[in-house]
């Protein structure tokens, strides 16, 4: 058997670990085109927009909703819950955790519902501004995953694998498309700043080379790490540095010919330094306008947070870069959801439906996808807390709050269902694997042929093969 | 695919002229190839679950094949007609979104898919079973591997292709002329046999960096008493053999030789002080593995030896302190059992674990297959598996009372101690003000309770939560410095609802729990109990490699000390060159077998068999030393070559991944040898050996980040106080799986969370920037620069040294004069610029989001270590000439020539 991997070969320094500058400019498929090309003669700047097959989105903006949102006080009302409020819940099965055993009741939403839009959407009236966009949604109430812990349903839901170590459905997707921008990395991430548990390996790169990681891009100090030198360094003198550093470099490289990766560590030195310019444009929001700004709430206590993320994320893929994901949390209301979740909605609803809006304004909504949903849903009954009880939720891996728009999906629909109670999700019910396979094929790549060979085997997002879920796209 | 039996149809033809009762061409590639195509790549999805068949297609018979599936009907199969049916053009991959099968990486060869149509226009004979049996054991070719049986007997009967056992057979070894190298018989004859010449040898400069680096993880002339590149020079000069002998001995005998061969070796075992996951809870006495494993390398400990302990060292029959602290590594996975999880769950997840962390380790095999179904390419059924897993089934972890060992490094207990204390005790003042607060406002709740009923801020609730979270968690973590190891032992399994402080050995193991029942888990679900099953290991590596048997006990019996014996054994095929192979690996950054933890069908094949083999004999009559096996490969022509050809074109062409070693391949440094180098050469780094990890400077915003764990926030990462604390080695920083050193990861050190059989090199961008700006790289070339003005007075002097320090050689003129003109410019500059002492304040406002009210709220951590937080060489404490220097320092710690080795 002959196993590479298209973008990796391990004997030699090969050139291709070295293209390189923060991100993958050229993804795997991408790549093996191009090198086609080279090897036909042909011009080699870049590869072609089809992957495996026509692609519905070209990039990716991937809002994690951190902590478990509840579905039940978002957007699949279960008015049954007020029905059976504070009755006494009963739950059984083998795989009993803590937490689901001891006295429990039922707890309704304390939430009002509206239906929304032309579509009639059911929404959480919280979500004022979000509720003018459900035209452009497709709600998705049939995904599971396996687990009600954090940081393993994080990683499940970012990876395809509860215990972590593999690489997130962002470097997958690097990895197969690449970035369209040789100064950024294909795979940026805007976290929160305190990182979610399970930490960065919920951006990792898993088993690829480096490059693939989600580079994040943080809220507060400096937004990629030493991207400048102590202040007492001046740009002038860090340029004079270089160029005894590219000096020495090029004088030790005449001495060995064909070393490539040492060409390449040389010019990594000249794309930092351009970084260090073009990361802070892309941060600096100045040529925004006020009305830009206005609309994702920046300038607002509540949303400014996350309204910055979210104007940040569009003008990310504007520049080229293929995948970003913004965290929000935490979403993990145990307690007081509707303190808690009331908040957290307000914090995101304004920015969620400015960046819709944006792309949509600009074009790019139908070639972006963007997706929402947290690591797991919320149980539609509660345990006792600290002697009284209150409205809150326990997780429930069985059923979740997702959302999709643009690149290929079905906008104005809600697909798939819960039981009455919304413990479960019946219809059109899918494993988190087939919503990776389906966000994959909407990009143009197929799960199935979208493999790495590591340990013995040839990986892939899903694990073990998944299938499209074809209801959710247009 | 290789372990298809390759039977072309021309040879098919061969028989036909046979009898009448002579089986006919088409039932005999049936028999021979398709029957195993259907079972291998279509029979699972399209009839093996009778529940859920795909697209309503049954492949299990002719007569369901005929009838076809949903979308494709009768013309599926349409016998004699092969390229219009459709389940030849499936694997054709013609039809888009019906290729077949789905994934690409299994899809069928040209070959594979003609035998399709072939047996199609014959007629699609589909023989019964005897027939077939007949007709295989008539016809086939290849060769059945004894097993302990597959699921089905398709599997326990299937052939392999004979290259693809080569791991299970007994070592073949060759004779090698008494006056020969036995690494360069065997290499140069394969360079004869490709014509290809081999590159001259090393020059004495490259060679000394690559030993040094290579046995240490150190650059030469940076430790005293080691010799120094010239004086390897001039030795080199007069007897290269007798140089390099003598060098390679120098070397072996430091102790740093046992820090890098640890820290390669703790890559494979995933080595982390943290447990990972939701609370990534300290591991307070894993320290004191990673400790064992430097001693065994430096001690030479015979490799069957620490196989043992690393297995079985508390069943041991000379059980002592050291062999059970090596015990720890069964449990270097990450692992946690939290009150949301089920212990059941978490139990099979370690048991998986263990299984497939052994397999990779010791014997070559990613296990991992096997555990839903028999192993689709290697010869190692479900049951091995299981068996093998039922070693483990009377494993238990404990934190067990083991002495300190005369020579286990104790000095950082005492500033490891003080600093929990005191973090412990801010806490406690902070809770016991809290609580005063809280006992004041505090009302009592009735009916449904609404935010604010109970009188209580839920931000005061949060951070009460969170502040009770830590001190659990630092009370834990105080046990690093007790004599306790990491470790396990064999009973009954206990049910744990959670585990979140030390856990001790039950007076009667057999008292309490169960003991388990070991069987097969059908598809890998914990709750699927099939076939019973016994301890056990890999039969196929018995049955080909004629290995002596005995069986492994059952019940209370000693059933990893069984196992350990059974890898340890002389006669286990995989053994030696599993390990073989990993020592060559590190030093030529390729395996002879490509793949180090994988020497299954789909491993790379080993490019030099013989002397594989050849290695892993003379390893075991070498007494399993790894020190001897180091000298023998290191003193070899092929690995004192130079990188540089003096024909690269015709190496490309013949040699295109570099396989036979006519050049030595360049590496980059590892992320831990660019940051100990960098030590080393600024006189910083503090040689001491082992104890409690240390916790160095990091990225000072990634340190003081916030990060979640459950119900709460982790405390703030504090490096210790002092440099010599700080500055140790790389191996011994604190391994926290939540919070990676960013320095590390940027440069390729694989997470903790998998066993990396190798390191990859990536160059990125970020890796400038760092190097460039990082506090952790200015501070090393401002050290630097003070240690050469302290030690040479003549500017010429200090910029030749600095050279030779960290390069190894003298500077040229060209080089001399661009360096002095930088150093000119740049102290011209600091002339005229100020700089401030840092500060550092001993308390950080965080913020975070309060769950009640998904709102931030900010709290105060006190970080005591700030307290007598003695910073490195600052600017503020040099001057200009020193900080001009600095900045050429810094240029010279960021050189291709620094960061590669020729």
């Amino acid at each position: 058997m002959q196993i590479t991997n298209r973008q990796h070969l391990h004997a030699t320094p090969d050139r291709r670990d070295f293209l390189y500058g923060l991100g993958a400019s050229l993804g795997s498929v991408a790549l093996s085109s191009l090198l086609q090309a080279e090897e036909d003669g042909s011009p080699s700047n870049r590869a072609t927009e089809t992957v495996h097959h026509p692609a519905r989105a070209k990039r990716c903006i991937f809002l994690m909703l951190e902590g478990g949102p509840s579905h039940l006080d978002t957007f699949d009302p279960k008015p049954e819950l007020n029905q059976r409020h504070l009755q006494e819940f009963t739950r059984s099965g083998k795989q009993q955790s803590a937490m689901s055993s001891g006295k429990r009741y039922f707890v309704k939403s304390p939430f009002d519902f509206i239906k929304a839009g032309e579509c009639g959407a059911d929404i959480n009236s919280t979500f004022e501004h979000l509720q003018t966009c459900v035209d452009d949604i497709c709600f998705y109430r049939g995904a599971f995953v396996e687990s009600v812990n954090h940081p393993t349903a994080c990683y499940h839901v970012n990876t395809g694998n509860r215990f972590g170590g593999d690489p997130a459905l962002g470097a997958w997707v690097t990895y197969g498309l690449g970035t369209d921008n040789n100064n950024l990395p294909g795979f940026v991430v805007l976290p929160r700043t305190s990182y979610p548990q399970g930490g960065a390996a919920n951006w990792s790169n898993g088993f690829f080379p480096a490059q693939y990681q989600g580079t994040p891009l943080r809220p507060e100090g400096s937004p990629i790490l030493d991207l400048n030198p102590p202040a007492r360094i001046t740009r002038e003198r860090q340029r004079d540095n270089l160029d005894l550093l590219a000096a020495l470099n090029r004088a030790h490289l005449a001495q060995r010919p064909g070393r490539s990766d040492l060409e390449a560590r040389l010019n990594s030195y000249e794309l930092a330094y351009r970084m260090q310019t073009e990361v802070p444009d892309i941060l600096d929001l100045e040529g925004e306008s006020a009305a830009t700004l206005q609309m994702y709430g920046i300038g607002q206590t509540k949303t400014e947070p996350f309204g910055r993320k979210c104007l940040l994320a569009r003008r990310l893929i504007e520049k080229g870069v293929r995948f970003v994901q913004i965290y929000s949390g935490n979403w993990d209301s145990h307690d007081y959801i509707q303190r808690a979740h009331g908040s957290l909605i307000r914090a995101v609803d304004q920015p969620i439906a400015a960046l819709l809006k944006d792309l949509k304004q600009r074009g790019l909504l139908k070639d972006t996808l963007v997706v929402c949903c947290g690591e797991f849903g919320r149980t539609p009954d509660n345990g006792q807390r600290s002697g009284g009880k209150s409205y809150g939720r326990d997780h429930n891996a069985d059923a979740m709050a997702m959302w999709f728009a643009g690149g290929g999906t079905k906008a104005g629909h809600t697909i798939g269902a819960t039981d009455e109670i919304g413990a479960k999700a019946v219809e059109c019910r899918h494993h988190i694997r087939d919503v990776h396979v389906t966000l994959l094929h909407l990009l143009g790549l197929d799960d199935n042929r979208l493999t790495y060979y590591h340990a013995g085997r040839f990986k892939q997002l899903s694990q073990f093969g998944g299938q499209v879920i074809n209801e959710l796209i247009s | 695919m290789r372990i298809f039996v390759f039977f072309s149809l021309s040879l098919a033809f061969g028989f036909s002229a046979f009898a009448a009762d002579e089986p006919s061409v088409g039932e005999k590639l049936f028999a021979l190839q398709i029957k195993k195509i259907f079972l291998d790549k279509c029979v699972s999805c399209h009839g093996a679950d009778q529940t859920e068949i795909a697209g309503g297609l049954d492949m299990r018979t002719r007569e369901a094949l005929l009838k076809g599936g949903e979308t494709y009907g009768t013309e599926v199969l349409i016998p004699h007609n092969g390229r219009k049916s459709f389940l030849y053009v499936a694997t054709t991959r013609a039809e888009p979104g019906y290729e077949m099968p789905p994934k690409e990486a299994e899809q069928l060869t040209t070959e594979e898919q003609n035998w399709i149509r072939q047996w199609i226009d014959l007629g699609s004979p589909w023989p019964s079973v005897k027939m077939v049996e007949h007709i295989q054991n008539l016809y086939a070719q290849g060769k059945t591997v004894a097993t302990t049986g597959g699921l089905a007997d398709e599997w326990t009967n299937r052939r392999y292709q004979s290259e693809d056992l080569w791991a299970y057979r007994p070592l073949q070894v060759e004779q090698v002329p008494a006056s020969a190298h036995p690494v360069d018989w065997f290499i140069d004859r394969k360079l004869q046999q490709m014509e290809l010449t081999a590159a001259p040898a090393a020059n004495a400069r490259d060679l000394a960096r690559r030993l040094s680096f290579g046995l240490t993880g150190l650059p030469p002339n940076t430790q005293s008493g080691w010799p120094t590149v010239s004086e390897f020079s001039a030795a080199y000069e007069r007897d290269p053999d007798k140089a390099v002998t003598n060098y390679v001995a120098d070397l072996l005998a430091t102790r740093q030789y046992g820090e890098q061969f640890a820290r390669q070796w703790l890559d494979v075992a995933r080595y982390a002080d943290t447990a990972g996951f939701a609370n990534d809870y300290a591991r307070p006495n894993a320290w004191r593995y990673r400790d064992y494993v430097v001693r065994a390398f430096n001690q030479d400990k015979p490799y069957t030896q620490f196989v043992q302990e690393q297995i079985a060292g508390d069943e041991l029959e000379s059980a002592t302190s050291e062999s059970r602290i090596a015990t720890g590594f069964l449990r270097m996975g990450p692992w946690e059992q939290t009150g949301m999880s089920v212990f059941r769950v978490t139990r099979q997840q370690w048991l998986d674990d263990i299984t497939d962390s052994v397999g990779q380790t010791f014997l070559a095999h990613s296990l991992q297959c096997a555990k839903c179904h028999d192993h689709k390419f290697d010869p190692i059924p479900t049951r091995d598996y299981y068996r093998m897993m039922a070693v483990f089934s009377t494993t238990q972890f404990a934190e067990i009372d083991t002495p300190f060992l005369p020579n286990e490094n104790k000095t950082g207990f005492k500033q490891a101690s003080k600093w929990i204390q005191n973090k412990i005790a801010a806490y406690a003042n902070q809770r016991d003000s809290l609580n005063q607060k809280i006992a004041k406002l505090k009302k009592s709740e009735n009916g449904v309770a609404q935010i604010g009923d109970n009188g209580l801020d839920p931000g005061d609730e949060n951070s009460l939560a969170r502040i009770k979270k830590n001190i659990a968690r630092h009370t834990w973590e105080r046990e690093k410095t007790e004599p306790i190891a990491y470790s396990v032992y064999t009973g009954n399994t206990i049910q744990r609802v959670k585990v979140n402080s030390r856990v001790v050995v039950p007076a009667n193991p057999w008292n309490k729990g169960n003991l388990e029942k070991d069987t097969i888990l059908t598809g890998g679900d914990a709750y699927a109990a099939g076939d019973p099953v016994t301890p056990g290991a890999l039969s196929a590596a018995e049955s080909l490699g004629q290995m002596s048997m005995s069986p492994f006990p059952t019940e209370k019996g000693q059933r990893r000390l069984a196992l350990a014996n059974w890898i340890t054994s002389e006669s286990n095929p995989l053994t030696a060159r599993v390990m073989v192979n990993r020592v060559w690996s590190w030093h030529f950054g390729q395996g002879i077998a490509g793949n180090p933890n994988n020497f299954g069908g789909t491993g790379k094949p080993p490019s030099h068999p013989e002397l594989l083999d050849y290695l892993a004999n003379w390893f075991i009559n070498n007494g399993w030393s790894v020190k001897k096996l180091n000298s023998l490969i290191l003193t070899s022509r092929a690995y004192r070559r130079s990188t540089q050809h003096h024909d690269l074109q015709t190496l490309l062409k013949k040699d295109p991944n570099q396989g036979f070693y006519a050049a030595f391949h360049p590496r980059r440094l590892t992320a831990e040898e660019f940051r100990d180098a960098m030590l080393a050469v600024s006189t910083e780094l503090n040689p001491a050996v082992g104890g409690v990890p240390c916790r160095p400077d990091i990225n000072s915003e990634v340190a003081m980040q916030p990060r979640q764990i459950m119900g709460g926030t982790a405390s703030v990462y504090e490096p210790d106080p002092l440099p010599e604390q700080r500055n140790r080695r790389s191996i011994y920083t604190e391994k926290i799986r939540g919070l990676r050193d960013p320095f590390m990861e940027l440069f390729n050190q694989p997470g903790p969370d998998r066993s990396c059989e190798l390191r990859e090199t990536s160059t990125v961008a970020p890796q400038a920037l760092t190097l460039m700006n990082a506090d952790e790289v200015q501070d090393r070339s401002l050290a630097f620069a003070a240690r050469l003005i302290r030690e040479h007075e003549t500017d010429l002097a200090i910029i030749q040294e600095a050279f030779r320090i960290a390069l190894g050689r003298q500077p040229t003129a060209a080089e001399l004069g661009q360096c002095m003109t930088h150093w000119k410019s740049c102290t011209k500059r600091e002339l005229s610029t100020h700089h401030e002492p840092p500060h550092y304040p001993t308390e950080i406002v965080r913020t975070v989001m309060a769950e009640k009210t998904g709102e931030p709220y900010n709290f105060v951590e006190f970080m005591p270590n700030f307290e007598s937080y003695v910073p490195d060489l600052q600017p503020s404490q040099t001057d200009p000439r020193t900080r001009g220097l600095a900045q050429v320092c810094l240029v010279i710690l960021n050189l291709n020539e620094f960061a590669y080795l020729d």
